[in-house]
Formats: structure tokens, C-alpha cells, sequence
């Protein structure tokens, strides 16, 4: 009797070419980004959505044409950094059109889609279940606005990360090989110790881990203009890898990212120099070579 | 996953899927030497893993209409605009081009572009509402 591996192809529902079929779509529609930069961290609310939108904000303010993919679709929040919650889908020339802030830098989110405070819902024939799927199904969303947005000609498309270690090698998986990480810590062991897992986590990829940026990094007093400590000790665990930069945490930067708006625009403020030193080091792994092309490979 | 017809030890063909009842698809396959059939029968949450990887399980290989995972949330948003958007048409041209749209977003898409439509008093949609949505956005 023959066996699985005997039988070619399954009986005509395609399921395993249209899995191949969309992967080979989001090849295409990103053919024109010339880098894929993640940010992520595995530990929640130390800023990694913030950052994402700042450092956008620095490359756009160095010419260079930036994306963001909002990739936390239960807890979207780059619709309201890029003060686009309004913002909506419309055809494009080859996929949707990517809505873009008055800055110029194109935002998808699904914070943009379904307003708050509607929690994101998927559709379900099994209720009580959603454990067993919900993943799954947030990975093909993922999937499906990779391959159905026109990105264009991008130099850097960023995707901002939802917390969770295994998730942030997931990513890896799904962005593909090409796919740099930049990984987001704060001055706290308890966030460092999440953070040594990601960087194990993405150590058993092919992708490349730039560094991390030490976010939080002390308080910014506006009264005296002094940077104290945030967190009370030093922390122990160390990070395998460069420190991109510090950032400090600035009352003023978290009331301009509630309004959706950019660092750019407000110069004086003391996180924009970090931000922009950061941007500084992304510039090198702008390459010549797209995402999808071999030459990356 | 493949259905082998034993007796005939043939690789079964799929011939028909009718359309989900409370949660369950049924997938009827058939032997091509022997002409059998069977049916197969999913449980709900055999149907939602499936779908959840956006493939759709039909006899022309996913070439059939798909439903928007989010149609809880669009049938309320959508719902509070109702009486405002009666009246819009569109035109074929804007209509197709919804496809370009990923095809779980279109209802969301659709409602959208009909609200901004409806705010501005346009009575149908057409490139030129699609054009003006694009330039309002920074698109």
C-alpha cells in the first residue's frame, strides 16, 4: 500500500503551494526594500514601539525613505506614534497604498484599522479555542500585509516587535535570513534577563543581532537639565552584544508620542541626540542588494 | 494531508467542498480508478486551524472566496455608519481595484474609503475618490 511520501501532490486543495505561493508574494512585494531591520526585545514596555518610530523619524531626517510594519497586532500603537489612527487602506499601484505621517514615513498598523479601544478580533468557528489557533492566524495576517502592501522603494522597512521571546525568533523565521535584529533593554535585570534570552533565542537564526539600545536610561530632570537614575542598582546581566546607545526617559518625548509626533520636530528635546546616534550605526546595513535578492543570500 | 483508496491503492482526488455548517467542512473526496467516495468531515477546530493559515480548502486549489477574519469588528463598524452610506455606488473600475487590497483587510478597506467618501459628498466612488483618499493620507 503506498505511503505518504508515494503520493505527489494533495489531492487537489493546494494547501502546502498556497503556503509556498503567498511566501513567494512577499519576496516580490518587498524586492524594492533594501533593508529589514526588527526591533525587538521579548520584554514588554521597555519602548520598543517608540524607538521604532524615532529612529524612522532619524533616518527620514538623513533622506532616507522608511517604512514601519506594526507587527504587534493585538497591541498595535504605531497608528497613534505616527498620528495616523484615522488612517485607512486605499489601492495602490501593486498592493494597498502605505499611509504615511506628516513626516513622510509610511505606518501600517492595525491600530489604524480597528480604532481603540476595540480589542483586535479574528473570526472564529471555534469558540473558546482561540489558544490553539490565535498564533497561527496572527503570523498569516503578518504574512498577508507583507506580501499585499505596495512597500515601493524603501531604504529601510522596520518592524516593530511584539514582546516575547520565542515570538521574537519566530519573527526571524518569518522575515527570513535577510532580516536585522536591534533589540531593546532598559537599565533593570529583570528586563535584561528576558532580553539574554531573545539574544540566545535569535543566536540558534541566521539573522544578524546589530546590538541593543539601552532605553530608560536614566530620567531627564527638565527643572535642573541633569539625567538621574532611573533604576536604583547597577545591572548585573551583561549582554552579549554592542550597545547601540543610551536613551533617557523624557516626560516630554512620551507626551509628543501620545500627540504623534516626531523627535525631528522637537530638536531640543534630550533623547533626539541618542536617537540619531543610533540611526547613525543603522545607515552601513543599508546594502546596495534588496531583501528578496540572491546577492543577500 | 492525502487520502489513499485502499482497495485500489490510488491517491484519492478532491471533487467538492461544501461550505462550513456550524464550524464543520465538508471535503468530498474520490477515488479516480473506482469512482468511491467519501466525505470528510472537520470539527470546528480542525476548520479554524486550517483557515487560520489564510489557505482555503476547495477542489480548485484556493481559488475560491475566502471570509475576513476580522468580520465581528467590521460588522459593527460598519453598522454604525449604515444609514449614512446608503446610496454610494461604485464604480467597476474602484470596485476591482479593491483587489490589490490584502483580501482580509478589503471589508475594512471598503468601509473606510466609503466613510471618507460620505464625509466629502461624493454619491459614487471612483478613481478620482481613490485618488484624493491616497494624496489625503500621504500616499
Amino acid at each position: 500500500m503506498k505511503g505518504y511520501h508515494d503520493i505527489a501532490g494533495d489531492g487537489g486543495s493546494a494547501i502546502l503551494e498556497q503556503v509556498e505561493a503567498q511566501q513567494a508574494r512577499i519576496a516580490q512585494s518587498l524586492s524594492g526594500v533594501r533593508s529589514l531591520v526588527a526591533v525587538g526585545s521579548g520584554k514588554g514596555g521597555v519602548g520598543k514601539s517608540t524607538l521604532t518610530m524615532q529612529l524612522a523619524c532619524a533616518l527620514r531626517a538623513r533622506g532616507q525613505a522608511v517604512s514601519i510594519l506594526d507587527a504587534d497586532l493585538n497591541g498595535p500603537s504605531q497608528a497613534r506614534l505616527g498620528g495616523l489612527r484615522d488612517g485607512l487602506l486605499v489601492p495602490g499601484v501593486a498592493g494597498a497604498a502605505v499611509p504615511r505621517t506628516q513626516g513622510g514615513i509610511g505606518v501600517v498598523s492595525m491600530g489604524a484599522l480597528v480604532p481603540e479601544p476595540r480589542a483586535v478580533e479574528f473570526e472564529s468557528v471555534a469558540d473558546g479555542s482561540s489558544h490553539t489557533w490565535w498564533a497561527t492566524r496572527e503570523f498569516t495576517t503578518l504574512r498577508e500585509l507583507l506580501a499585499g502592501m505596495d512597500w515601493g522603494e524603501l531604504d529601510y522597512l522596520l518592524v516593530d516587535l511584539p514582546p516575547g521571546v520565542e515570538r521574537t525568533a519566530q519573527y526571524a523565521e518569518l522575515l527570513g535570513p535577510a532580516a536585522v535584529f536591534v533589540l531593546v533593554a532598559i537599565p533593570s535585570d529583570l528586563a535584561r534577563g528576558v532580553v539574554a534570552r531573545s539574544v540566545d533565542a535569535l543566536d540558534k537564526t541566521p539573522n544578524r543581532v546589530l546590538g541593543y539600545v539601552q532605553n530608560m536610561d536614566g530620567y531627564y530632570c527638565s527643572d535642573c537639565g541633569q539625567v538621574k537614575p532611573l533604576f536604583p542598582t547597577q545591572a548585573e546581566v551583561e549582554l552579549s552584544l554592542p550597545c547601540l546607545g543610551r536613551v533617557p526617559f523624557d516626560p516630554e518625548l512620551a507626551a509628543l508620542c501620545d500627540r504623534g509626533g516626531s523627535l525631528s520636530d522637537s530638536p531640543a528635546l534630550p533623547s533626539w541626540q541618542p536617537i540619531q546616534h543610533i540611526a547613525e550605526q543603522l545607515l552601513p546595513t543599508c546594502s546596495e542588494a534588496r531583501v528578496g535578492s540572491e546577492e543577500r543570500t | 494531508m492525502k487520502f489513499l483508496c485502499v482497495s485500489c491503492d490510488e491517491a484519492m482526488k478532491l471533487i467538492r467542498t461544501d461550505p462550513p455548517e456550524r464550524g464543520s467542512l465538508t471535503v468530498v473526496y474520490q477515488c479516480p480508478k473506482c469512482a468511491s467516495e467519501f466525505a470528510m468531515l472537520t470539527n470546528p477546530y480542525e476548520t479554524q486551524v486550517v483557515g487560520s493559515l489564510g489557505v482555503k480548502v476547495d477542489a480548485n486549489g484556493g481559488a475560491g472566496e475566502s471570509k475576513c477574519p476580522f468580520t465581528g469588528v467590521v460588522q459593527e463598524l460598519g453598522a454604525g455608519a449604515a444609514g449614512e452610506l446608503d446610496g454610494l455606488s461604485w464604480t467597476p473600475e474602484a470596485s476591482s481595484s479593491l483587489l490589490n487590497i490584502p483580501e482580509f483587510a478589503r471589508p475594512m478597506a471598503k468601509t473606510g474609503i466609503e466613510k471618507f467618501a460620505t464625509e466629502r459628498g461624493f454619491a459614487q466612488i471612483d478613481e478620482q475618490v481613490l485618488a484624493e483618499a491616497r494624496s489625503f493620507f500621504g500616499m
